[in-house]
């Protein structure tokens, strides 16, 4: 599955991603697990645009565009379409931005996790809306500058925990990924994919070079970093109780910070600041894995 | 700008006399792919096996993953390539071309005339050495004791080396007449003699020392004289080290008397320690000043020296005698290990025109002559005298080719990054499609988020207690799997090893792979993911003309 040279990918060259986009590397990555039997739903955000309007795309499967905010229902709505017609074998993936998951989404991805719809959702999570123009969503963590937090009004308060919103729904499968660590983000795509029954969440880290303000080349290196100071935690949580964490951090958030000039403004004290919130965060988590 | 697969040479080739592809032959032995292992170390160099023994490895020091942990066992890990297929039996594929109707002279069998015979011959040539002593292998049959290099292994590299056609004539010690009569004979000749002419102490009373590499040479042919008591080693050298550690072996109690300091001794590292631990003793900056024998043995007055803060021509701290008495050391005998010179004049360059190369000299007046090994040689090592042969057949080939003009660009060509090791894959234009450039990785060029820290592993060495007690090997081999272990520590610098990264990252899935990797340059839009994420240093951005291939 990983290595397999002969295996084309489900991804046409020639989309519009920017340079270096994490969100493109993340398609990627997930339809070589989920293979040409998936319908993809796609919500307004960066991927909208990706996939191409009809009747062009640049993706090799079938794709549903969607209203921003209707990315659940949708994806509901096309398993049902499926069942009709006695197709079981074809899974249904969600494919939205943070904004369209954290915010504008989350009521109608909460009602289809409730429903329990048998889809897999995944959240490819730049921290802020990004297609229209860098503003800040409530994924968007503490400390950062958008065009929404210009200035010296950068955020200040702290980025949602979508999984634990997720894992409280009791669903069957919900889990971080990153595109720094494809061969753990492609396993969990696979054990999302033979689930197929109920719902599944994924939680991907997707770098943004251009609304980051980080090199294109950096952006798996920035994503490693996330992972590697515990900003963004690669971790499992199964039928919303079992937790399990897959890589355990060490290093300092200072790097990570400072690599990015969404956070170049950070003083030696906010950077204090974010840590403990980290460590925070990180302390909880460890409570779930160990409990 | 547009990512190119340019595969940069690794720190530790460049670094090895011989130039060996070092982090493709790590590849191979990592996947246990030993064969393969084996027969690209022999396309640079005739002595796996030998130098796994006996080579001091300048590749580790200049290894990048010392930045990391520590750096890779290069030097066990040849070795272990070589005794396996010694003790698998294996006849490595060599390839040769085919005869080329040319005939070559060699003199001399030890390491430089082997090598250049060795190169004769897989060029086609027809190759005959004449070897004075009444065995092939010179320094390294004679010079170099067994527990540091066992015979069976000499024995089967250089059965390798007549088995692609060089005939040996041993007990035929050559001439100056030889060189003239040889122009109807033959088409070139390699000298590689050595230095057999030792050098005396020029002191009262020196007829009475023994010349340290006669005897070695002694105990190398079986005479296994008895030492008893204190004995007196003159010199810094490898030989005084080597003479040392076999007195302690028969008996005796060697001291090596060396005119500088411990750090200043030109012998390797590695081999002064060993024999300390042994209970070789070393009084640095002393001399003896004159030699008066007796019935109790051999009475020696030695001088102390001390440094005047100043530094040779060579580079080494200068010593001046100390004003003091000089003290007296008895002994039961003196052994002199302070160099060498050639016996005989037309064993070196005379004053005609020659071209001075790294590690030969060649003189060309229709008939090639090429000097090569200790006869030239700055460092006196084993695997610079493999370097030596090698590089006067590229030499005396270019001259045949393409004339005396091309002989330095043909060899500028050759070069493993930017030292003076040369490559024969790149001389015979083998190495097209994974041409080693010019620029050498550094330690950042390694991503090392790929790399876990891992711990180096060491063929286990006997203590000296046994080491003290016989003259057989002390070091034992990796396993088959310890060795695939230790080589899949190495970062394979340079070198495309298929990880797949470039591929698997790239956003614009605009990496593909067939019989080599492709970017297509219609769609890579140059965010340069693949250049960061390459583990090993082998892509770079360049500015965008037009499209390429690995
Ligand atoms: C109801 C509605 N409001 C606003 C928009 C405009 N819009 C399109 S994409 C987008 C941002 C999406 O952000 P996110 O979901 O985080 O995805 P990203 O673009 O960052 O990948 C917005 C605000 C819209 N299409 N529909
Ligand atoms: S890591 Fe391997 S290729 Fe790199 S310098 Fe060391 S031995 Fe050579
Ligand atoms: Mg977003």
């Amino acid at each position: 599955m990983m290595n397999n040279p002969t295996q084309p990918d489900l991804i046409h060259p020639g989309h519009v991603a920017c340079p270096g986009c994490g969100a493109a590397i993340a398609m990627k990555l997930a339809l070589r697990v989920m293979g040409p039997k998936t319908m993809v739903v796609i919500p307004a955000c960066c991927w909208g645009v990706i996939a191409g309007p009809y009747p062009q795309s640049s993706l090799k499967v079938p794709v549903l565009q969607t209203a921003f905010a209707t990315a659940g229902a949708a994806a509901g709505g096309l398993r049902a379409a499926l069942d009709m017609r006695g197709d079981a074998e074809t899974v249904v993936m969600a494919w939205a931005g943070d904004g369209g998951t954290f915010d504008i989404g989350l009521q109608s991805l909460s009602g289809a996790v409730e429903r329990n719809d048998n889809i897999l959702y995944v959240c490819y999570d730049n921290e802020a809306y990004m297609n229209t123009g860098v503003q800040r969503s409530s994924s968007t963590p503490y400390g950062t500058r958008t065009t929404t937090t210009p200035g010296s009004g950068w955020k200040r308060s702290r980025k949602k925990n979508i999984v634990e919103i997720l894992a409280a729904h009791r669903i069957a499968y919900a889990a971080t990924a990153s595109i720094a660590f494809p061969e753990d983000m492609m396993r969990k795509f696979e054990k999302a994919r033979q689930m197929n029954r109920g719902s599944r969440f994924l939680h991907v880290y997707a770098t943004c070079p251009t609304g980051w303000g980080i090199a294109s080349d950096k952006s798996i290196h920035i994503a490693r970093l996330a992972v590697q100071c515990n900003m963004f935690p690669l971790y499992e949580v199964e039928n919303g109780m079992a937790y399990t964490l897959n890589y355990q951090g060490k290093e300092a958030v200072g790097a990570y910070l400072k690599a990015q000039r969404r956070f170049r403004h950070l003083s030696k004290d906010d950077i204090g600041h974010v840590q403990a919130m980290v460590d925070e965060d990180w302390d909880l988590l460890m409570q779930k894995v160990s409990r | 700008m547009k990512p190119v697969y340019i595969g940069r040479t690794a720190p530790c080739s460049a670094a090895c006399p011989a130039g060996e592809d070092i982090p493709y032959i790590e590849y191979l032995a990592s996947r246990g792919q030993f064969r393969e292992a084996l027969e690209t170390i022999l396309k640079e160099n005739p002595f796996p096996s030998v130098c796994g023994h006996v080579c001091f490895h300048p590749c580790e020091s200049a290894c990048n993953r010392s930045h990391l942990d520590s750096a890779l066992a290069i030097n066990a890990l040849e070795r272990f390539v070589g005794c396996w297929s010694t003790r698998e039996k294996m006849l490595p594929s060599i390839p040769t071309a085919p005869t080329n109707g040319r005939h070559v002279a060699v003199i001399g069998s030890g390491p430089s005339g082997l090598s250049a015979a060795y190169f004769f011959c897989r060029l086609g040539y027809r190759c005959d050495i004449y070897e004075a002593e009444n065995e092939p292998g010179g320094l390294l049959r004679w010079g170099i004791p067994a527990y540091r290099l066992p015979m069976a292994t000499l024995k089967h590299e250089i059965e390798r080396i007549e088995r692609l056609g060089a005939q040996i004539y041993c007990g035929r010690k050559v001439s100056t007449s030889f060189l003239e009569t040889s122009r109807e004979r033959y088409h070139a000749i390699f000298v590689g003699c050595g230095r057999a002419h030792p050098i005396r102490m020029q002191i009262a009373g020196d007829v009475q020392a023994l010349d340290g590499l006669t005897f070695l040479k002694d105990i190398r042919n079986g005479n296994k004289g008895v030492f008893r008591g204190v004995t007196a080693v003159v010199g810094g050298g490898n030989t005084a080290i080597d003479v040392a550690r076999t007195l302690v072996r028969l008996g005796s109690h060697p001291i090596i008397l060396y005119r500088r300091r411990i750090q200043d001794m030109p012998a390797f590292r590695k081999e002064i320690v060993l024999a300390q631990q042994e209970g070789v003793d070393i009084r640095e900056l002393t001399i003896p000043v004159r030699m008066d024998s007796d019935a109790q043995g051999i009475t020696l007055r030695l001088q102390k020296m001390v440094t005047d803060g100043f530094e040779t021509d060579s580079g080494r701290a200068r010593v001046i005698p100390i004003r003091e008495d000089p003290e007296s050391l008895q002994v039961q005998q003196v052994f002199t290990a302070i160099g060498a010179e050639v016996e005989n004049a037309w064993q070196q360059p005379d004053n005609g025109s020659f071209l001075q190369l790294s590690h030969c000299s060649l003189r060309n007046d229709g008939f090639p002559i090429a000097w090569g090994g200790d006869l030239v040689n700055q460092e006196l090592s084993v695997s610079d005298a493999v370097a030596s042969g090698k590089q006067a057949v590229m030499a005396i080939d270019s001259c045949f080719q393409e004339g005396w003009g091309s002989v330095k660009k043909r060899l500028e060509d050759c070069r493993v990054g930017q030292g003076s090791a040369l490559s024969m894959e790149s001389y015979l234009k083998n190495d097209l499609l994974r041409r080693r450039h010019p620029q050498i990785v550094g330690y950042h060029d390694i991503n090392t988020a790929y790399f876990l820290p891992a711990d180096r592993a060491e063929p286990v060495v006997d203590g000296p207690m046994e080491r003290k007690a016989s003259f057989s090997d002390y070091r034992s081999d990796f396993t088959t799997r310890s060795a695939s272990n230790e080589a899949g520590r190495c970062f394979n610098c340079g070198i495309c090893n298929d990880c797949d990264n470039c591929r698997l990252f790239c956003p614009e899935t605009a990496v593909s792979v067939a019989d080599t990797r492709r970017i297509d340059m219609d769609y890579c839009k140059g965010c340069g993911i693949c250049v960061v994420e390459c583990p090993r240093g082998v892509m770079t951005l360049e500015e965008a003309e037009h499209e390429t291939g690995s």
